[in-house]
């Protein structure tokens, strides 16, 4: 048996790498810089000294491009091994050394096949002293000569435009590339075109500025003005950054767009991942020496050391604001008013910050909008409901009997509001049963109570069949004449019932195992007010059909006024009971007339 | 009535995972069948199935689809025959967990699968992938064996399970009939990266965690967890949460209580009877574990949840599969799975 090598298409791996490994056709911008700037880093390992420099240069008239650096160079045996191999690299050999490159892949410069159809690279090696050209096409071919002339140390890439990609050989354009990927690259690099030479890279990045300074720097470069700047620090990562609180409220759902650059290069302006889910009220500008990148270098590989930093960033931003509620506790409350959200996200799951930030919490309450320190120090006994809807039936009610009940039905509410009794000793938090509200409200004495008992059973006869029940009890305030309350399952119920009435005969079978033997049928609850002048009326008149009439109007106007849906039997029961009534009215009206 | 319609519909889409998001779905639907059209309730039923399994309500699927099959067989050229019978694997993969059911309806709802697939033009791949399941609960394995059999040569089709989740499903097989070697190298592809969907590897995680305990290889294991365990959240992970709380309780007994901090107002919830069984199997564990050392920490719902509690709901849970299934799998379910921890146990603080 023979062993035999796949057979490569050497053209359709070069294209396929370089059209698809790639968002943005620019990178080779990146490419070609990070190339110089570990060259660079090479020869001053050597032990050189001299002023290093990369100098891209423009050739307008031929659109063309050269970037040129002063590092290390490269031997002949140097290009047969890197540049002529696809997927090895100059900085893989030394494991120590490949700390100190940006690049590793060895794939870098088949990015310049994007926006070029040849490569042609001029090198001296710092090492020995042949100049040597090597020039490489995108179907795999490659040539290299000695050239007569001796060049500098170091290497000059040329790029010409393919048709349709000259505008990324253009001044502005490639003056923006230069900037975006290098601007903090702390090797100087040059754009000269003509006779002018601009350099590019002389600002600081933020993360070593002091506050001030990063702020500053933010403000000019991204028109916004944050309202605080929290430095960001991880030592296993060899991440240095700042994280910007935004000065307006984001959405949970918004893609994050942090900045991260790779050993000072910008390796992308838009990864979310790099700060915990939670932190989404912040935009970091970060820079990392020991995150590996994946292979497009747009991102990091999401490794146990990706988390831990993550986690450690997370952290610098959580003590940052344990910091402010002692330093500047006016900017916190500021901040935790824009960014509730975020921060209700937060408190869940951290109890340091819960501690630190439930106090400036605002809660829907049934005495309005409060803040939990103003709830905490007016009422001890809180109740909290599950869900909006339940809130919604009693908040009325519950507030004319002094109860403060708090809405737990918006995202994080209801555990936020669970969790009092590990900061407070004194408050005393329980769930609101809704079937049950009306137990809290005042019973009837006992005569009065047994005079009324047809009256409520006459009720509860004549609603069995919407699943409810019936009570009588005298609560404020007296214009509501009836609450209805139900669960929230009452839907699924009537879900169910339609089911079983569609289903075909082994589908109903499941339904009504379903319905039966995992839930409990939900009654709804009316309760009567005997505060109520028409409900005491009612409960008084001696006449049946027209107490039925009376019933049947109560609890249609409950369910109208608790906004729950009405099925067409209840419905048809309103219109009834309506009609009833004005036939009545006008009988009077007329009887009197004549 | 249209406007509190689409209301719903768009808070339905920003609210996280779990019961409240189905309680705003339910109202949409009430309102589409009094005041939409016919086909606007289907498709919100639709919808609310999906999120039925992903709300860690599974319960709640039989609901909606039974009336969604029944406008299907009425109006067969009205809806799309894919979306049903995609919905109808759900609901293989969810009836047999339901001890309530007896064998004859389980078996009914299997034939009628059957029969629609031959009616509407798919193959039986995804039928015999959803018996190996159904007869690996009630430990028939050779019968299991025999349709794995059938399963892996039947053409693949549109409505069979991605290659993703079905060669995790493949491993899946091979662990739960313990042939874990087998089981591991079929998973390879996964591992390696070169397969993957929305839920595997996740779940291919969760899967080999305790056929990599059993083999001896618990480095790996810890390394698997701590992958599997930052990628699975919220409800419908429940069984998942169970075989990480094991996993902690002989690791890491302070992340295991987090965990079960954070999962058993979950578990308590939980109205389908083979998830909680599983879960509440795993909390029994853990439980045994956490009270051997005195301990002054209370733990959340400590009330409820005791050993004594535990002793009886699981027992009545075992029982009530194993009077259904007519065997006694459950308890040898339970008895392979306790020795099994206890074996670690003294491994671990042995070694």
């Amino acid at each position: 048996m023979e062993n035999m090598n796949f057979q490569v298409n050497l053209q359709g791996i070069i294209d396929l790498l370089s059209n698809h490994l790639y968002s943005d056709p620019g990178v080779f911008i990146r490419e070609l810089l990070q190339n110089g700037v570990d060259a660079i880093t090479a020869r001053r390992k050597l032990g050189h000294q001299y002023e290093e420099r990369v100098t891209v240069e423009l050739f307008p008239s031929s659109h063309t491009l050269s970037l040129q650096d002063n590092g290390a160079g490269l031997t002949l045996q140097e290009i047969e091994q890197f540049l002529a191999r696809i997927g090895s690299t100059t900085k893989k050999g030394d494991l120590d050394a490949a700390e100190a490159f940006i690049g590793q892949f060895g794939v870098g410069l088949l990015a310049c096949f994007v926006v070029s159809d040849e490569i042609v690279l001029i090198t001296r090696s710092a090492a020995d002293g042949d100049s040597l050209e090597w020039r490489g096409k995108p179907d795999g071919t490659y040539a290299i000569k000695k050239l007569n002339n001796q060049a500098p140390i170091g290497t000059t890439v040329y790029l010409k435009a393919k048709p349709e990609y000259e505008d990324y050989f253009e001044y502005d354009r490639v003056s923006d590339l230069l900037t975006r990927y290098g601007q903090f690259l702390p090797t100087p690099i040059y754009l000269t075109e003509g006779g002018n030479e601009e350099r590019i890279n002389e600002s600081l990045p933020p993360w070593k500025l002091d506050r001030a300074g990063a702020l500053d720097y933010i403000e000019h470069s991204a028109y916004y003005k944050p309202m605080d700047a929290i430095p960001l620090h991880s030592a296993i990562g060899g991440v240095e950054g700042v994280a910007y609180i935004l000065p307006y409220a984001v959405s949970l759902q918004d893609e994050k767009r942090h900045q991260v650059y790779l050993k000072n290069m910008l390796l992308s302006d838009k990864m979310a991942t790099i700060l915990p889910p939670w932190a989404f009220f912040v935009n970091g500008i970060m820079n990392t020496d020991s995150l590996r990148p994946t292979a497009s270098r747009e991102a990091f590989q999401e490794n146990d050391l990706f988390f831990l930093v993550r986690d450690e960033l997370g952290n610098c931003i959580k003590q940052h604001l344990i910091g402010l509620s002692e330093q500047d506790p006016e900017l916190l409350k500021r901040i935790i008013l824009i960014h509730y959200a975020s921060l209700k996200a937060m408190a869940v799951e951290d109890e340091e910050l819960y501690e630190l930030i439930i106090r400036y919490l605002n809660f829907e309450t049934s005495y309005g909008d409060m803040s939990m320190s103003d709830i905490l120090s007016s009422y001890p006994e809180i109740l909290v409901t599950t869900t909006l809807d339940e809130f919604r039936q009693i908040a009325r009610v519950a507030r004319s009997q002094g109860l403060m009940v708090i809405n737990g039905g918006y995202v994080h509410d209801f555990e936020l509001v669970r969790k009092l009794p590990s900061v407070s000793e004194d408050v005393d938090v329980s769930i609101l049963d809704i079937l049950a509200i009306a137990n809290r409200f005042e019973r009837l004495a006992g005569e009065e109570r047994k005079a009324l008992e047809p009256f409520r059973d006459l009720a509860d006869a004549l609603l069995e069949r919407f699943q409810c029940r019936c009570s009588i009890r005298w609560f404020e305030p007296a214009d509501i004449p009836a609450l209805y309350t139900t669960n929230e399952e009452v839907n699924l119920f009537k879900l169910a019932d339609d089911s079983e009435r569609e289903a075909n005969a082994l589908f109903a079978s499941i339904v009504q195992v379903i319905r039966q033997e995992l839930y409990d049928e939900p009654f709804a609850r009316l309760c009567f007010n005997y505060n109520n002048p028409i409900v005491r009326k009612a409960a008084a008149s001696g006449d049946i059909e027209l107490q039925k009439v009376c019933i049947e109007l109560f609890y249609t106007q409950a369910l109208l006024m608790g906004n729950h849906s009405m099925n067409a039997e209840e419905l048809r029961l309103m219109n009834e009971s309506l009609l009833h009534f004005m036939n009545r009215g006008l009988d009077e009206a007329v009887g009197g007339a004549r | 009535m249209k406007q509190r319609y689409y209301g719903l519909r768009r808070e339905f889409w920003s609210m996280p995972d779990g019961k409240r998001k189905l309680v705003v779905l339910e109202e949409a639907i009430r309102i589409a069948d009094q005041y939409m059209t016919e086909s606007d309730a289907y498709d919100a039923r639709m919808d609310y199935s999906s999120a039925t399994l992903e709300c860690g309500c599974p319960e709640r699927l039989f609901i909606s689809f039974s009336w969604c099959l029944a406008k299907f067989e009425n109006n067969p050229g009205v809806y799309s025959s894919f979306s049903i019978m995609w919905h109808y694997k759900w609901v293989l993969n969810q009836i047999w967990r339901l001890p309530q059911f007896s064998l004859e309806q389980i078996e009914a709802v299997f034939a009628d699968f059957e029969r629609k697939c031959k009616q509407y033009g798919y193959t039986l791949r995804a039928y015999y992938q959803q018996k190996v399941n159904f007869l690996l609960s009630q430990g028939h394995l050779e019968a299991a064996a025999a349709y794995h059999k059938l399963w892996k040569e039947t053409p693949r089709d549109s409505l069979s399970d991605c290659l993703a989740c079905e060669q995790n499903l493949f491993g899946e097989y091979y662990f739960r009939i313990n042939h874990l070697k087998r089981g591991m190298q079929t998973i390879k592809p996964i591992l390696d990266g070169r397969m993957s969907c929305r839920s595997v590897p996740q779940t291919t995680y969760s899967n080999m965690i305790v056929p990599l305990l059993k083999l001896g290889e618990f480095d790996r294991a810890i390394d698997i967890a701590k992958k599997a365990f930052r990628s699975i959240e919220g409800p419908s992970y429940l069984p998942e949460y169970g075989v990480f709380m094991e996993f902690f309780t002989v690791t890491d007994m302070p992340k295991a209580v987090k965990l079960y901090e954070r999962t058993i107002q979950l578990g308590l919830e939980s109205k389908m009877p083979w998830d909680r069984f599983q879960y509440l199997l795993s909390v029994r564990l853990f439980l045994q574990q956490w009270s051997k050392v005195k301990r002054r920490k209370k733990l959340a719902e400590s009330e409820q949840v005791t050993l004594a509690w535990l002793d009886e709901e699981i027992g009545t849970l075992a029982q009530a599969f194993n009077d259904r299934n007519g065997n006694d799998y459950m308890h040898r379910f339970i008895a392979e799975k306790e020795q099994n921890i206890s074996r670690l146990v003294k491994k671990i603080s042995g070694g």
